[in-house]
């Protein structure tokens, strides 16, 4: 049994066409990452409309190629340039800068590259060994169950993302709202359409992903253009050099950064970018050299550069099992699960087994692949940050708007993407967090869905959703964290939650 | 623009009370509790609380001196002004003259604007313009068969 679905796993993975395409958006990925202001997130945004006419295990592996080579090659610009290729290499880009000025680059780099490989299979491993498990167990859940694990989910993505968890909250709810627009679920009567016949299926979810990662970056990116002169980079040479001695002496630091990274891939809400800066922080504070942090000291290095990959695998985890998902990639995932039928939930383990295991070979060549091909963007590193900004970002908002177009047939796709970016432009210049409206807006229909079958179920009685064993966990440990929060917002706290 | 949290709470309420509004209109059916206000009306009500905090919190940052709204760096340059328009303009142009103009025409005339605009050089911009321009229409127009409108197209070729 499970061999035949691992024999058909392989034969839909090992075709010439899928393994051409997981190339290709491997190299697509790493140019992305490698860009300062372009982020792994806005990699999978533009890689969609490319990937709609494929089938799932192409347009899934595309997606999963591209995002793990992002993250690692957002290492590269950090070192050389001191500026983050995506979000998830900011907590240690002065690192990795001064090692680069002490002349340890290629260590720099090598380090990022191998820890980035071998974190990258630690996620999967715990990906592979966790889902199945997980969705076995979660075949029993009931509404109850589900409205507390969305429940919890959000109020991870509020936790975690942000400093300011009220308007982390009003970010969150905002996102909700958004997911109420269109044909209700409860009771099938069109909410907030005004008339219009496209809103009643509600708000196109990729256009709107489009528009609050790709075309509020690209409002950033052009009104920061100015003043980015020429910068000098420096010779790469033998990165391989003097790595496994690091492995060797730090194997305690790659091994906790690899767990703290699957944690908080797995936690929703929280992905890559958090990561790294969780892990990079203990990494410091258990460190037996701390003073050395901050000086381009490897150290750090090891434990965040492993983080960040590890995240990616294990984001899927929640996306796969419960469709909630871990990161706002997989949030897109989850999107992109739902156009190719595979409705995210325990049954997809059930119905298409064979496709999960698809994606985790994918998973585990991507990792692979990461070594070589990082390789040859190391290399090639001079010419890809030399590509000029005043070129690329007129063309990324093309490809959007295409993207867009392409998933509606219509310029509404392309209405959606430009209201959702300038909203989504204006609440970050206003300090609101992304994350939770995206989360928000994917996890609106099934969380109402849930709260409205729990309560007609239970009669409109609280008590009954902490009447079932684990929705009692569950909803004990959301309102536990609803707690934590009120309290560091209270007055009588001056500690912040940790600046991310 | 960078609001004081008085004003970003006064317009989280002022959205919420809308939603409720509005909600006010669906219909409710007889025998069922949980009808299709209850959500919205819900998360109306957790937003009004969140915009209560927040203009609480800012109105004592206003009364310590804290503006009602500051101007963040990059607007200060009236070119990265300009530049966040065009960007905006461009998706409009995509939005109301896509279907007439068609794919190929008005990503030409958009990709030149922006290029110049960008201080590419001349020569560069019109190559890379109609390479663009025709290359992703051959993609997506021929190759994933999305159906891109050809209008001024049709009468040109």
């Amino acid at each position: 049994m499970t061999v035949d679905i691992l024999l058909q796993a392989f034969a839909l993975v090992f075709r010439w066409d899928v393994i051409l395409i997981i190339i290709a958006s491997g190299l697509f990925g790493m140019f992305v990452g490698a860009m300062p202001g372009l982020t792994a997130t806005m990699a999978t945004a533009l890689l969609i409309p490319v990937t709609f006419f494929m089938d799932p295990v192409p347009a899934l592996g595309a997606i999963v190629t591209a995002t793990a080579m992002a993250i690692f090659a957002g290492d590269i610009p950090a070192a050389m340039l001191r500026m983050p290729g995506t979000p998830a290499s900011a907590a240690y880009t002065d690192e990795s800068y001064l090692m680069g000025r002490k002349g340890q680059l290629d260590l720099n780099l090598g380090t990022n590259l191998v820890t980035s490989v071998l974190g990258g299979l630690i996620g999967v491993a715990i990906l592979v060994l966790a889902a199945p498990a997980l969705a076995e167990f979660a075949l029993a859940f009931s509404s109850f169950e589900y409205f507390w694990l969305a429940a919890l989910g959000l109020t991870c993505a509020v936790f975690l993302a942000t400093n300011d968890p009220l308007k982390g909250f009003a970010s969150l709810f905002l996102g909700l709202g958004l997911g109420t627009i269109g044909i209700d679920p409860a009771a099938g009567f069109p909410r907030f359409t005004f008339g219009t016949v496209e809103l009643m299926q509600g708000v196109s979810f990729i256009p709107a992903m489009i528009g609050m990662f790709a075309i509020s970056e690209l409002l950033r990116g052009v009104t920061s253009m100015q003043g980015s002169g020429e910068v000098v980079l420096q010779q790469v040479g033998n990165v391989f050099k003097g790595v496994g001695g690091v492995l060797r002496r730090y194997w305690v630091n790659f091994l906790r950064g690899s767990g703290i990274g699957v944690v908080i891939g797995a936690l929703p809400g929280a992905g890559a970018d958090i990561a790294a800066w969780v892990s990079y922080a203990v990494s410091k504070r258990f460190s037996k050299e701390p003073q050395k942090f901050g000086t381009g000291h490897v150290e750090g290095i090891v434990d965040a550069g492993a983080a960040n990959n590890s995240a990616i695998a294990a984001a899927w985890i929640p996306a796969l099992v419960f469709g909630i998902p871990g990161d706002s990639i997989t949030a897109i995932v989850i999107g992109v699960l739902y156009m190719k039928g595979m409705n995210p939930g325990p049954t997809v383990f059930l119905q298409n087994p064979q496709l999960i295991y698809a994606v985790f070979m994918i998973f585990v060549l991507a990792n692979l692949l990461m070594l070589p091909l990082g390789w040859a963007i190391i290399k090639s590193a001079k010419q890809v940050l030399r590509v000029p900004k005043n070129i690329l970002l007129p063309m990324i908002l093309i490809f959007c708007v295409v993207g867009s177009y392409a998933m509606t047939n219509s310029v509404y796709g392309i209405i959606i993407m430009l209201v959702l970016g300038i909203f989504a432009f204006m609440l970050e210049e206003n300090g609101f967090p992304i994350a939770p409206v995206i989360l928000g807006l994917v996890l609106g229909e099934m969380f109402e869905q849930n709260f409205i079958t729990s309560m007609i179920k239970s009669d409109g009685s609280f008590l009954a959703f902490f009447a079932r064993p684990i929705a009692g966990i569950l909803g004990v440990a959301t309102i536990a964290i609803w707690l934590i929060m009120l309290w560091r917002m209270g007055p009588w706290s001056k500690a912040r939650p940790a600046a991310v | 623009m960078r609001f004081n949290d008085l004003v970003s709470g006064a317009i989280l309420i002022v959205v919420a009370v809308i939603v409720i509004i509005l909600t006010l209109r669906f219909p409710e059916f007889p025998g069922q509790n949980y009808g299709p206000a209850v959500f919205p009306r819900l998360l109306a009500g957790l937003l009004i609380l969140c915009g209560l905090v927040m203009v609480i919190r800012g109105f004592t940052a206003w009364r310590a001196g804290e503006p009602l709204a500051v101007v963040p760096s990059w607007a200060r340059d009236p070119a990265n002004i300009v530049s966040a328009l065009l960007v905006i303009l461009a998706a409009l142009a995509y939005i109301f003259l896509l279907d007439t103009v068609g794919f190929v025409p008005l990503t030409l005339v958009v990709l030149l604007v922006l290029f110049l605009w960008f201080k590419v050089r001349v020569p560069v911009a019109v190559v890379t313009a109609l390479v663009a321009a025709f290359g992703i229409n051959w993609f997506f127009a021929s190759m994933m068969r999305v159906p891109l409108p050809r209008g001024l197209m049709d009468w040109i070729l």
